[in-house]
């Protein structure tokens, strides 16, 4: 493969993605395609990836599964960056209400939609204006006002937070379906499933979707819907409790520190989570556990060839 | 603020290069192997996979790897998608087409068995929960 | 010896053995270890055990059986075909730990040392002639590292058997004699017939003797590097001689526990550093738990 000078810096030029199949729905014209660009995120008012189908017919947001210290087959190559991006739908709306919201803060007034979503620094953001579907439930949100033909919008805080409600409550549903555990940091989806029963709570159920709905709204809104869903604001930084991947299998070395609580995400951030340190080094050597066991060399070993 | 007004921020998604594009093995392995280009898995690879007790075994430079089969979920189809050609300057466009296409991968952890709770696994929970945050909620309610 | 059993899983552990003689069940019997292939950076490493009634020992002295290095391939063939034959007092067994087993357990997180390997093999053989029955009393092992040690080990497992751990034992005792030949002849077939897992095509196979000091075995490994996988399962890659090629000319790979990572040396202070660091950008958005504890992000690009 010939390079051109400009692209010696090691750029990834590939990308395993997981997209909805709806992604792959053929262009109406040809040569029209799917299109990725950069929206302002509503929740951090930063820039983030996402995708438009062709046509903009439906908006997705991409999210990338990243960890240390993975690389891909691909058929016959090689993929050095060993990131899984997903292409998940994303109700577009979202991104609309933030531009309602400023609009709201700035001028007050009943606007035409497209005289709102307008920002300098997301070219892009005027794509959303042609998500027939966001533009149909513009009512969730606002108040309209029709002027001959033309339609004309102003935020409305107490049916975005109706709306916002119901997002929760579905949410919710999805997260006990699928048995995520919205309780004690300890998780491990084989050991939590009966544990979960026992001691998680509605209101933990709750405090959860509210914290995925957050990640779509600005922090002002999201406030305002902690009151609404009638969950006690929790005064200390506990409110999410700290995020500890522990493996079942590191309970008992963790359990052997006392200064368990520095353990949690940053330090397994920084540091790849199988990656042991000295202590647990000769914790594990003293636990052979992890040592091949010299009879399994020697029972007939139920492998057979693929 | 930073002005992001350019080209570059958008890159074409050539989906008519989909028609062509055939299915691929493909591996998640535990190791960063830095270099991007030919990997002759099936000679040295693809053979060498045994499928064991509980998992699917190989070795990768000399040290023991387990796996799994993880399948994309369903509704969702897993893409390899490449630039051929990064443009030099800004104002060119970019654009990325189809290589391939997957419906399951493997993914292979460095000795430990591969079980649900491997970040892998659980981060396929997302389009499940992104769904029904993302989902047009029912007006009748 | 049917070797095919072992050439159905050469990636695995395979253990061969003669039927085990009614006699050596009702008489007192000596037993010897020997190993053969240790040194190759090539091919499996066999452990072999020979035992006989105590009171069969003389006979094994008059086979002239001698330690398996001083003979020709032929001879050892010969001697092994004769030793096999002697099936109303001899018994022998053998345990063929493939290159890949050498290779991966060498490697594991927690390193599991040849020596460590070679002596866990030569006590499952052991307790293989045991279970089989065999009356035990004697037992005669050509030393893997230092002697004492281990023979300390062996007397703890063993502590009915009358042990014997001596360096060049293949020389001083024709049980031990019997069960280096048996390993030799073994390993020196397993190597011939290798059958490559991979799909090598027209592979060279002419790669000498295995030793990492043969010209030719060093050249085989120079020319039969693959720069993504490095070599096929025939190749110890926990040799030094195949991991400095690695190493130096094939693609690098980083692993989660590799040691010796610039980031790791630091690693112990640095984290505490910024884990007071961070209080402060605790205001800062922080993902929901769920995102973090899937490892999922947002990107800005491709």
């Amino acid at each position: 493969m010939s390079r051109k000078p400009c692209e010696a810096a090691a750029r990834p030029d590939q990308w395993v993605l997981i997209a909805r199949d709806s992604l792959l729905d053929l262009p109406k014209k040809p040569g029209d395609g799917a299109l990725f660009t950069r929206l302002r995120n509503p929740s951090t008012g930063e820039g983030a990836l996402f995708l438009f189908s062709s046509c903009a017919q439906q908006l997705f947001e991409i999210k990338v599964f990243k960890e240390d210290y993975h690389s891909w087959f691909v058929g016959q190559t090689v993929q050095h960056d060993g990131r899984l991006f997903f292409a998940t739908p994303m109700d577009a709306l979202f991104l609309i209400l933030y531009y309602l919201i400023k609009a709201e803060k700035e001028q007050g007034k009943f606007q035409p939609v497209d005289q709102v979503v307008v920002d300098e620094a997301f070219p892009s953001s005027c794509i959303l204006l042609q998500c027939t579907r966001a533009m149909q439930s513009l009512h969730h949100v606002t108040e309209e006002k029709e002027i001959g033909s033309k339609k004309f919008y102003k935020y409305n805080k107490e049916k975005t937070l109706k709306w916002l409600k119901k997002k929760v409550v579905q949410t919710v549903k999805a997260l006990k379906s699928n048995n995520i555990c919205v309780g004690g940091s300890v998780h491990s989806a084989t050991f939590i499933r009966s544990k979960q029963m026992l001691d998680v709570t509605e209101e933990d159920y709750t405090r959860y979707a509210h914290g995925l709905i957050s990640e779509y709204v600005p922090e002002e809104l999201s406030a305002d819907l902690l009151k609404y869903l009638e969950l006690p604001e929790l005064s200390s930084p506990a409110a999410q409790p700290p995020v500890k991947k522990r493996k079942v299998s590191d309970v008992l070395v963790e359990a052997e520190e006392d200064y368990t609580k520095f353990n949690s995400t940053d330090l397994k951030k920084k540091k790849p989570s199988n990656k042991m340190t000295a202590a647990q080094k000769s914790l594990a050597k003293v636990d052979k556990s992890g040592m091949k066991n010299i009879s399994s060399f020697f029972s007939p070993k139920s492998v057979s060839k693929k | 603020m930073m002005c992001e007004n350019q080209p570059g921020a958008l890159i074409k998604m050539d989906l008519g290069s989909l028609t062509q594009t055939a299915h691929d093995p493909i591996h998640l392995l535990p190791c960063e192997i830095q270099y991007d280009g030919h990997a002759a898995v099936d000679k040295y690879f693809t053979p060498t996979i045994c499928q064991g007790v509980s998992a699917k075994e190989v070795s990768f430079r000399g040290r023991p790897l387990k796996g799994q089969e993880i399948k994309i979920p369903a509704g969702y189809i897993g893409l390899v998608v490449e630039e051929n050609h990064r443009p030099c300057s800004e104002e060119e466009g970019r654009t990325v087409c189809m290589k391939s296409t997957f419906l399951s991968f493997t993914q292979w952890n460095l000795e430990t068995l591969p079980s649900a709770d491997d970040c892998a696994m659980m981060s396929l929970m997302w389009p499940k929960i992104s769904e029904a945050i993302h989902r047009p909620v029912d007006s009748e309610e | 010896m049917e070797l095919e059993k072992f050439e159905r899983n050469n990636w695995g552990s395979c253990r061969l053995s003669s039927l085990v003689p009614p006699l050596c069940r009702n008489q007192h019997c000596c037993l010897g270890i020997d190993e053969a292939g240790r040194g190759p950076v090539l091919g499996p490493m066999v452990y072999g055990i020979c035992f006989c009634p105590l009171s069969n020992k003389q006979d094994l002295e008059e086979l002239k059986v001698a330690d398996s290095k001083t003979l020709s391939e032929a001879e050892r063939e010969r001697l092994f075909e004769k030793l096999d034959s002697l099936k109303e007092y001899l018994g022998w067994a053998l345990q063929i730990l493939s290159p890949n087993v050498i290779s991966t357990s060498m490697q594991q997180r927690v390193k599991y040392n040849l020596n460590a390997l070679s002596h866990d093999t030569a006590i499952a053989l052991i307790q293989y002639a045991l279970d089989s029955g065999v009356q035990l009393r004697e037992v005669f092992v050509d030393t893997v590292g230092p002697a004492e040690k281990y023979q300390e080990k062996l007397k703890q497992r063993f502590p009915e058997l009358e042990i014997t751990v001596k360096p060049k034992a293949d020389s001083l005792f024709p049980i031990v004699s019997a069960a280096s030949i048996c390993a030799k002849v073994a390993r020196d077939r397993a190597v011939k017939s290798w059958k490559f897992l991979e799909d090598l095509g027209d592979v060279n196979l002419d790669y000498g003797s295995g030793y990492p000091n043969d010209p030719k075995t060093k050249e085989w490994l120079a020319r039969n590097l693959d720069p993504v996988f490095g070599y096929p399962q025939f190749v110890r890659f926990s040799w030094s001689t195949a991991q400095t090629i690695v190493d130096s000319r094939a693609v690098p790979v980083r692993w989660d526990d590799c040691d010796g990572d610039e980031k790791s040396s630091s690693k112990g202070s640095q984290s505490m550093l910024s884990f007071f660091a961070r209080k402060k950008d605790d205001t800062k958005h922080q993902p929901h738990r769920f995102f973090q504890e899937r490892k999922l992000e947002t990107v800005k690009d491709l």
